[in-house]
């Protein structure tokens, strides 16, 4: 070859270059461009079974991908003196064969996750199945946001403790996106984790793995987060019992939804570890209500002990703010008047004996008992007051004033006037006395005062 | 009004002195730690409950002082009857027809229709009605607050409808009986301008002459067996208990 051929050859070589070659990637080499002779255009081979598979290569994609600068002969192994004819029963089968060459440059097992992950995978996969071929990219390029972990993680994956539990960590992606958390992306909960990073953690158990996760939601609700600080629940799981509930537990994980507007949904959350109460709270008035015709207005669990600080109901303390609790609801005019019921019952109890005790003991910062709501009507079991059977209510009644007032007889509980400003016709004696007494109180003082207004002006006339 | 030579003559034994201040203690303690649990929702009750330690130690209070009250009240009784039945005490604070004929004739004088007030004896009409007033108030106040007490003990033989109706009675009577005090007691013992700035009877036991002259006449003209002039028309006679 002379020197003005070569020159010329180079010129075209320039201008090939530039028509050919896009803005993006290298060139291709020119034993690959002799490839792509062929294989740049439709081409097929077909398999043992008669099926057919295309040979054409996509020389563009196959630029623009990780693999853009090394050569097909690197990877096919064929070049242009070296182009042995095969044949495969099955594309499985070439598929298989062909991926094989993956192996020479990446270690399959290198990363450990990336070894359980093939680990798990259904038998016969290959590289090529998840990776691509002629496409092939950086894996943090494949896919962007949560694509890239369902890449992995919507596949059947499970999770080995070293307690032996497993835990499918496989994700519904429909679920996930029904979630109100839909907006969020998977690193923003499993922080720690993204594309470049995938730590490989051993827990001990899988309850210690939710109690460890359910630490990713403060990050969002630092302020509910702060409230259950103060739970019986933290309580119980800072003393060491792993089955107190975390976030998780009530809310769910990948699917969590809001039930703010679905009470009876609020109150099967509980259910799950306090069935017993459920059961009892379900035959009550305000269970029976929600169940049976799903009304919103009565109180679920979370109305009285809260959501997230729920604190002892056992204690005296808890006790001290019963008549606030129910009172939230019954000294609420409009509600009540929707439900037929007085709304002075709270405000009569607590102008009554065991209600100004109350009051003082709160002021007093006094933790002992007093004779509040719950010990007449009940606490999980509350059942309307206007029963058929008064006498089996006033024989209960009497069994609750006995705790205190060992001496109390089926007398005793008429002494408290039900809840009703006393009138002629419920405590006509209570209503007769405080008429009388209103009109003989003012008669009495201000004929007291005329008679000493006459007193001083009869004295200063006198002098 | 007193002068270094004033005539005094002596009015009250050392034992009433004592048993009205018993009572006034016992009565002021009472309606403090009793009408701050009946109007407990103003700041001045909460202050006097928690600064006396609490409800229960007002309570607890307010049961004593009312058992103190009772043995005074019932002891006044006891030895006032004993005295007229058995010691021929004179009963001084029977009321008699001549006190409802005093107020008219009071109230005459007020309006200017009469020359001259009522002409009473020991103890004049206004003193008899607080007299009165503070026994039967008194018994009303022991009889309910026991059965505040022991409600159960109570209901074991009576209604249970009792207990809110003795609440009514113990606290209106409570209102009533602290206002006539304050009202009426403490006008005639302080304010009065016959009596201005103290009455000291309660204290000295004694009384001026020209104080009870003016005041009981009555009394004055049996003590010492004189006719006093221009004292109004009452005679002693009417005053003699029938």
């Amino acid at each position: 070859m002379g020197y003005r051929s070569g020159v010329l050859t180079a010129v075209c070589a320039f201008f090939l270059f530039s028509i050919t070659v896009p803005a993006s990637g290298p060139a291709l080499s020119k034993a690959d461009e002799m490839c792509m002779g062929c294989h740049g255009q439709t081409q097929s081979m077909t398999m043992g079974n008669g099926k057919k598979i295309s040979l054409k290569v996509n020389a563009t994609h196959l630029q623009q991908s990780v693999h853009g600068i090394i050569g097909c002969s690197d990877c096919h192994g064929f070049t242009a003196d070296k182009h042995p004819s095969r044949s495969f029963k099955t594309k499985r089968q070439y598929r298989a064969f062909a991926a094989r060459m993956c192996t020479n440059c990446h270690d399959p097992n290198k990363s450990k996750v990336h070894a359980s992950v093939t680990g798990r995978a259904a038998p016969g996969t290959v590289c090529t199945d998840c990776h691509g071929s002629h496409t092939v990219r950086r894996v943090r390029e494949m896919t962007q946001g949560n694509r890239y972990c369902l890449g992995c993680h919507e596949r059947k994956l499970r999770m080995t403790f070293k307690s032996g539990e497993k835990l499918t960590i496989h994700i519904n992606e429909q679920l996930l996106n029904q979630s109100v958390h839909n907006n969020l992306s998977c690193t923003d909960c499993h922080y720690g984790f993204s594309s470049e990073e995938h730590p490989v953690r051993k827990f001990k158990s899988r309850r210690s793995y939710s109690i460890a996760l359910s630490e990713s939601c403060r990050r969002c609700h630092f302020d509910n987060y702060t409230r259950t600080l103060e739970s019986i629940h933290f309580n119980m799981l800072s003393q060491g019992n792993p089955n107190a509930p975390v976030c998780t537990d009530c809310h769910g994980s990948h699917f969590v939804t809001s039930s703010k507007h679905n009470k009876l949904a609020s109150a099967k959350k509980c259910e799950q570890c306090h069935a017993d109460i459920y059961n009892t709270y379900a035959k009550s008035v305000h269970g029976g209500a929600l169940i049976e015709e799903s009304n919103q207005d009565v109180p679920v669990c979370s109305d009285c002990h809260s959501a997230h600080d729920i604190t002892d109901p056992r204690t005296v303390d808890f006790r001290l703010v019963i008549p606030e609790i129910c009172g939230n609801c019954h000294a609420d005019k409009g509600l009540m008047e929707k439900y037929d019921l007085s709304p002075a019952v709270v405000e009569t109890y607590l102008q009554d004996f065991h209600g100004v005790t109350l009051k003082f003991y709160k002021q007093e910062g006094q933790a002992k008992p007093i004779a509040v709501c719950i010990d007449c009507h009940g606490v999980h079991d509350i059942t309307k007051t206007t029963g058929t059977n008064t006498n089996l209510i006033k024989e209960n009644l009497v069994k609750q004033c006995q705790k205190c007032h060992a001496d109390a007889t089926m007398n005793f509980p008429d002494s408290w006037v039900s809840h009703y400003e006393p009138n002629f016709t419920k405590a006509p004696l209570v209503y007769l006395i405080n008429l009388g007494y209103s009109f003989f109180i003012p008669f009495m003082i201000i004929g007291l005062l005329l008679q000493i207004l006459l007193h001083i002006w009869r004295y200063a006339v006198n002098r | 009004m007193e002068k270094a030579n004033t005539e005094y003559i002596k009015r009250l034994s050392g034992y009433r002195i004592v048993e009205h201040w018993l009572n006034a203690v016992a009565f002021a303690l009472l309606v403090i730690t009793g009408l701050s649990q009946r109007f407990h929702e103003y700041s001045i009750s909460e202050w006097i409950i928690l600064s006396l330690g609490g409800i229960d130690t007002t309570r607890i209070v307010h049961r004593t002082t009312g058992v103190v009250f009772s043995v005074l009240t019932m002891f006044h009784i006891g030895t006032a009857s004993f005295g007229v039945l058995f010691r021929k005490w004179q009963p001084t604070m029977v009321i008699y027809k001549k006190d409802f004929t005093d107020v008219m004739d009071n109230l005459k004088y007020y309006f200017g229709l009469t020359e001259h007030p009522a002409r009473c004896d020991r103890f004049d009409y206004k003193q008899k009605f607080e007299y009165w007033g503070v026994i039967a108030g008194g018994m009303i106040m022991i009889a309910t607050g026991l059965a505040l007490w022991f409600p159960a003990l109570v209901t074991a033989f009576l209604p249970g409808e009792l207990i809110p109706a003795a609440k009514a009675l113990h606290t209106n009577e409570a209102v009533l009986a602290f206002l006539v005090i304050i009202v009426w007691h403490i006008y005639n013992a302080v304010f009065s301008p016959e009596v201005f700035p103290l009455d000291t009877v309660i204290f000295t036991g004694k009384i001026a002459k020209e104080r009870m002259i003016h005041e009981h006449p009555l009394e004055y003209e049996r003590m010492f067996g004189v006719t006093l002039e221009g004292h109004g028309q009452g005679t002693p006679e009417e005053t003699t208990p029938v």
